[in-house]
């Protein structure tokens, strides 16, 4: 700290982590701000906490059926993930486990498609739902999802850190292939699978376009839409907007949370 | 591990039932399906024309649904172009300045109403919009027609009363405004330098658009565009305006008292009527014209939709019918939907009905329905073509020069050529 040249570089340091830090966190504030204010004061740039707090959260219970949607949301969410996890796992550990004359070619060509845009892929996609009688079912959101080639990816690179002789020594104790992939693998892989479980229960809590297109009628909208569909009338109500960004963005909170270690670990790779 | 397993089939057997349980979506016999976009305005209104057709047809129900509007193209086109009609609605929402895309580019995908609505009875250029090859396809909504909104209270401090903004041009609002700035101070326009909705609505005014009635480009040549353009410049360059971004800080800029005045659509009225300590300090006063074009009015429009029956549609009978009885003819259902959603529909003949002919005190006791009826009549027909929204796209890139006063056949060539290039 004696060195002024020192003290300058950590001050400065310090000011540019403050403002990054207020740059990404000011969006949150103004939105529970936002939520407790009245439109017009919102348009006219309040940044105080006001007194429509109730009212705002009201409103949007009465234009909105909560309960329903939320349950879509989370039902799609939830089965969503759960199908993705095990079913991209499964097919990560397998192209890691297991060789095969054809394993990097076919390996390959599910990371070069990664790079075809959803846009392109949707009304094909579309047109199959209808030919399976699925338009405006959670089948046809979730099914598209839960083989995710980056999950297939992101799994097969963390199994390379799982030890081949735990599968080896469970072979010799005579567990059968699916039992050492649900009884060894599935736990020493948990931080893998926790930080799995945020990105793809976010990606699909905020999956937007495809629900879009292939949910008809408002009993099977998701939360995204609801909150997207309050914004567009033509005198938006914003403290009502905000009240549903508050309800579409608490559940990817509460879950980095609870799994915040692990997803740590996770990211890193470890194996315990 | 025997737990879990068991806790999973649980799950599992839960998650069965309940997809088969939600997935039920056949719908009953006679349900309408709409599909609209806000559900204070046009979903409103649609339930309230519902409710009215369920009183006479207690068989048939009708079942509104309401996207984003970006949302709900991105959908109507999507489903459009995958070629199969499960899931589209029976009855849809459209844009005007959408509707030849749609039209053109899914031939047969709407159906005609021409024999079931007696479009004679609906403002011109709301059918002409929805017309293609003599057939009309739309039921008419919601108009945008013009209107320069003003606060009288300010304005008269400067000395000009309603009669001074009666049925000016361009130029003497000008006028108007450098000698309201000199006495008062005040800024008469707020201008959003992102928005080409200025230009519409001069185009329009003059019966002219970015297309010829063909669909061809009609831009470098088009001397109404030019005229347009050159007024805007000269507005600018008066400093009786005030730049803002974006929409809300747009409607701000008026509703605060920041800015004297607007010109925009009918649809305004809403916005600026929730400012009830404002009330008798407004007034609205017909569009300015263009100076010196041949066929410039003062009537004009910007935005509005109308609705679209599928022809894929199982209800068809029953959706066209629902439009042509309620929507097509019934006076007392517009004076209610002008009463509570401010929506101000395209049939003429809702003039004659008592919320039409009511004054309003917030707008200093004037017959603002009737006076937005009457120019509703007037706005001159005009194509708006399959790219309207790309030539829009054109002018906004070509702001910054119109704004900083460069020249303007260099400014229409450029606007030209890129239309051009997307139209292709």
């Amino acid at each position: 700290m004696s060195n002024p040249l020192a003290l300058l570089g950590r001050v400065a340091t310090y000011a540019l982590l403050i403002i990054a830090a207020f740059v990404s966190v000011f969006p949150f504030l103004w939105m529970l701000i936002g939520a407790t204010n009245y439109s017009a004061d919102i348009i006219k740039g309040k940044v105080t906490p006001g007194t429509a707090l109730l009212q705002n959260i009201s409103v949007f219970f009465n234009s909105v059926d909560m309960p329903r949607i939320l349950f879509n949301s989370f039902f799609i969410a939830g089965v969503g993930t759960a199908l993705t996890l095990l079913i991209s796992s499964l097919a990560g550990y397998g192209f890691e486990m297991f060789r095969s004359k054809f394993r990097e070619k076919v390996f390959g060509g599910l990371l070069l498609m990664l790079s075809i845009p959803f846009a392109a892929l949707m009304i094909p996609l579309f047109i199959m739902m209808a030919n399976f009688k699925m338009i405006n079912t959670y089948q046809a959101i979730i099914l598209p999802t839960v083989a995710s080639i980056f999950i297939i990816f992101y799994f097969r690179q963390a199994t390379k850190a799982f030890p081949h002789e735990l599968r080896d020594a469970a072979r010799i104790d005579g567990l059968k292939e699916w039992q050492i992939f649900l009884y060894v693998y599935m736990p020493v892989m948990r931080s893998t699978y926790a930080a799995a479980t945020i990105i793809v229960f976010m990606a699909n809590w905020n999956n937007y376009l495809w629900p879009l297109i292939v949910l008809q009628t408002n009993e099977m909208k998701t939360l995204t839409l609801v909150v997207a569909g309050l914004t567009s009338a033509y005198t938006p109500d914003f403290g009502v907007v905000m009240v549903g960004a508050i309800f579409a963005t608490l559940p990817t909170l509460v879950i980095f949370f609870l799994l915040q270690r692990r997803f740590v670990e996770g990211m890193l790779g470890a194996v315990k | 591990m025997t737990r879990l397993s068991t806790g999973w089939k649980r799950a599992a057997a839960v998650a069965l039932a309940s997809v088969s349980m939600f997935s039920v979506t056949a719908a009953s016999a006679l349900e309408i399906t709409v599909w609209c976009w806000d559900p204070n305005f046009n979903g409103a209104t649609m339930k309230e024309a519902a409710e009215r057709y369920a009183a006479l047809h207690p068989d048939v129900t009708v079942n509104i649904v309401d996207f984003a509007k970006a949302d709900l193209e991105t959908k109507l086109q999507a489903q459009l172009a995958s070629g199969t009609t499960d899931g589209l609605p029976d009855i849809v929402l459209i844009e005007d300045y959408g509707a030849q895309k749609y039209l053109q580019s899914f031939p047969g995908a709407f159906e005609p109403l021409n024999d079931k609505v007696d479009y004679s009875g609906f403002a011109p250029y709301k059918v002409e919009l929805a017309t293609v090859n003599g057939q009309t396809y739309s039921l008419p909504f919601d108009s945008g027609v013009t209107g320069y909104f003003y606060r009288s209270d300010l304005l008269a401090e400067a000395g000009f009363d309603a009669a001074a903004l009666e049925n000016i041009t361009w130029d003497k609002l000008i006028e108007i405004g450098k000698a309201v700035k000199e006495k008062t101070g005040g800024t008469l326009l707020p201008i959003d330098p992102n928005d080409a909705g200025w230009l519409r609505i001069m185009m329009q005014s003059a019966g002219s658009w970015y297309f010829n009635p063909d669909g061809s480009v009609h831009i470098a040549d088009n001397p109404v565009l030019k005229a347009s353009i050159e007024t805007y410049q000269r507005l600018l360059a008066a400093g009786i305006s005030k730049p803002v971004a974006g929409w809300t800080e747009y409607t701000g800029s008026f509703t605060s008292g920041d800015t004297l005045s607007t010109f925009t659509g009918v649809w305004m009225t809403g916005t600026i009527k929730a400012n009830a300590d404002q009330s008798g300090k407004w007034a609205i006063a017909p569009l300015p014209a263009l100076d010196g074009v041949e066929g410039a009015t003062n009537a004009s429009n910007l935005g509005g939709s109308s609705w679209y029956v599928l022809s894929s549609s199982a209800e068809k009978a029953e959706a066209v019918d629902f439009l042509a009885e309620i929507w097509g003819k019934d006076v007392d259902f517009y004076q209610k939907i002008l009463v509570n959603q401010g929506a101000l529909g395209s049939l003429l003949a809702a003039r004659e009905g008592e919320a039409y002919k009511a004054s309003d005190e917030f707008f200093g006791g004037a017959p603002v329905w009737q006076n937005f009826s009457d120019w509703l009549s007037a706005i001159p027909a005009v194509n708006y073509g399959i790219f309207t929204n790309e030539a829009d796209a054109a002018v906004v890139a070509q702001i910054p020069n119109i704004t900083s006063g460069g020249n303007i056949d260099e400014i229409i060539a450029a606007i030209d050529s890129q239309v051009r290039q997307q139209v292709q």
